[in-house]
């Protein structure tokens, strides 16, 4: 009993500390740097919360869903649209509303796309994302291709970096709780072997639901304080596809269904990206640089950056994600838990 | 009152009749052997049993509660745990997590101090913290087992659970299956390990081409002509 107390122990010390210690860096880092540091990581602050949001349907369930931008956008869209003048909603009542709107959206768009597996649900939610932004550039009330302001705000650059970063640690420790919780158990669970959760009582259709919507709600958050941070947002500014492929790929370079994973890569990508073209951005060379980097990671971390960590655990997420059709329940004899020689 | 109540149930798969008409009982605390030709519908009748698939026709009584056509997990809630023949181990967690896994739906509070429970009696202990996917089949087959202890169900139905494994891993389920029986837990067991059989089963239900053709105790099975014709076979002469 001694030493699972101490291992239980030390198991708390091991994921407390480094959140202790990026919660020290990043509440003094507005110290000791300037302006432009400051805008800089509040926008690291931003793709990791969006990342690690996606992390929860890509990473713990398994579902690479490439029409996360939809999300992000349904709560700028509900933060600029309450706060238009007739509505002049606070603020920080939006952000709720984002959520639920989004939330709904997932479990709506969720009922029939997670029957789809592997290529056929990513190419499913690309397709509902597009959808969803073509129908923001018809009607009127989103401002169509023009767009919308959101009211003028006499905020600092400090609101904003403090907005995102206390979104994106309030993000880290709901994830850090999830992934020891029932629940997270119940989402890894339908991701490794769908039958074999099944049989042990698991509603794997409700489990993957659950898990889009929360994965769908806390991006719209992250939309709301953008269109407050932006000032005026269109479709093209908050519900262009490359905002979707940027979280799928920060998640996987910083490490699918790990907790810090997607905040390593948004904060490694983010930097490094802001670097390169800071430097290198007289022409597009720079990008080249990226794809360069994100190839040696890919072929060197297939597991992504929390495989240079000690202990890390040695997944088989990508791999399992790339041979598809994958592991999941297949009620027909060819499945592979009913690929029976009797 | 029966564990277990099957009447005329069948499934078929294009024009294949994988199971034809099955029907038998199985009493509380009984541990009943299913044994048979590869392809005479063993793992397909677990699979209409446990819910991974529909039948065609026919019914399943769980303690008393017909649970034709229900999902695999309302089935699994109602107490019946399975093993698959290919193993399944979640393989993303470590042991200690697979076994947490299979505790979501029950006593979640205890649920950790059952898993320790359980990796001790299962003597797997030293690898609690290994992934599942590191295991050799032998091992990823008692853990599966270990999974189905968490969950507690009263019938469980196990489908090659010791092939490939080794003799000490072998009687450490052998082991735990007795322990289990004592415990009021009813088995249904997929095998072709005949010693075992003989050993653990009370009664052996023995199919062919979706059919049953026999029942009876080990001693019946061994001397019925049609058995040996369909599964045993004979020597040359």
């Amino acid at each position: 009993m001694r030493a699972r107390g101490a291992n239980s122990a030390r198991l708390t010390a091991r994921s407390v500390i480094p959140l202790v210690v990026v919660v020290v860096f990043l509440a003094t880092l507005p110290l000791w740097v300037d302006d432009y540091w400051v805008r800089v990581w509040t926008g690291v602050a931003m793709w990791a919360g969006l990342a690690a949001s996606w992390n929860i349907i890509g990473g713990y369930a398994g579902y690479i869903s490439f029409g996360h931008v939809a999300f992000f956008g349904i709560g700028a869209y509900a933060t600029a649209i309450l706060m238009q003048p007739g509505l002049d909603w606070n603020f920080f009542l939006t952000l709720p509303v984002g959520a639920v709107v989004a939330g709904v959206f997932a479990f709506i768009v969720g009922w029939p796309t997670l029957r789809l597996r592997g290529a056929y649900f990513a190419i499913a939610t690309w397709a509902l994302a597009e959808a969803l932004a073509q129908l923001v550039n018809t009607v009127d009330f989103t401002g169509g291709s023009f767009g919308l302001s959101t009211p003028g705000n006499a905020e600092t650059g400090f609101f904003y970096y403090a907005m995102l970063i206390a979104s994106a640690l309030i993000y880290l420790i709901i994830f850090a709780v999830f992934e020891r919780s029932r629940f997270g158990y119940k989402v890894k669970a339908v991701r490794d072997n769908e039958a074999a959760a099944q049989s042990l009582g698991i509603n794997t259709t409700s489990v993957k639901l659950q898990a889009f919507v929360m994965s769908a709600a806390l991006p719209a958050v992250l939309g709301g304080i953008n269109a407050y941070w932006i000032t005026f947002i269109n479709p093209q500014s908050v519900l262009a596809g490359d905002i979707t492929d940027q979280m799928v790929v920060m998640a996987l370079v910083g490490g699918l269904g790990h907790l810090w994973g997607p905040a390593i890569g948004a904060t490694v990508l983010y930097l490094s990206s802001t670097w390169l073209s800071a430097n290198f951005g007289s022409s597009t060379g720079y990008i080249a640089m990226i794809g360069a980097l994100l190839a040696l990671i890919v072929l060197f971390l297939p597991d992504g950056l929390v495989g240079l960590m000690p202990r890390a655990r040695n997944m088989r997420l990508v791999r399992q994600m790339l041979r598809l059709p994958d592991r999941r329940a297949d009620p027909g004899p060819d499945s592979d838990t009913s690929r029976e020689r009797s | 009152m029966s564990a277990l109540a099957v009447s005329d149930l069948k499934r078929s798969f294009g024009g294949i009749k994988a199971v034809a008409g099955v029907s038998f009982d199985v009493g509380v605390k009984e541990i009943v052997g299913i044994i048979g030709p590869n392809g005479s519908g063993k793992s397909t009748l677990f699979n209409l049993l446990s819910g991974t698939i529909p039948p065609s026709s026919g019914t399943i009584r769980l303690l008393d509660k017909d649970v034709t056509h229900q999902p695999a997990y309302r089935i699994a809630r109602q107490g019946l745990g399975r093993t698959f023949q290919i193993p399944t181990p979640f393989i993303n967690m470590t042991v200690r997590e697979n076994l947490l896994a299979a505790a979501v739906e029950g006593e979640w509070r205890s649920a950790r101090s059952r898993a320790e429970e359980v990796l001790a009696a299962l003597e797997i202990s030293h690898i609690a913290d290994d992934l599942a996917s590191t295991l050799s089949g032998g091992q990823q087959r008692l853990l599966e087992f270990g999974r189905v202890q968490m969950r507690d169900p009263q019938i469980i139905l196990l489908d090659e659970v010791t092939a490939g494994v080794n003799p000490r891993l072998r009687q450490i389920i052998l082991g735990r299956v007795r322990d289990l029986q004592e415990r009021g837990k009813t088995f249904l067991v997929i095998e072709h390990d005949m010693e075992l059989v003989r050993t653990i089963c009370e009664r052996i239900i023995v199919m062919d081409a979706g059919e049953i053709v026999f029942e009876g105790t080990f001693e019946e099975v061994a001397r019925n002509e049609r058995v040996v014709d369909a599964y045993l076979g004979r020597p040359e002469t």
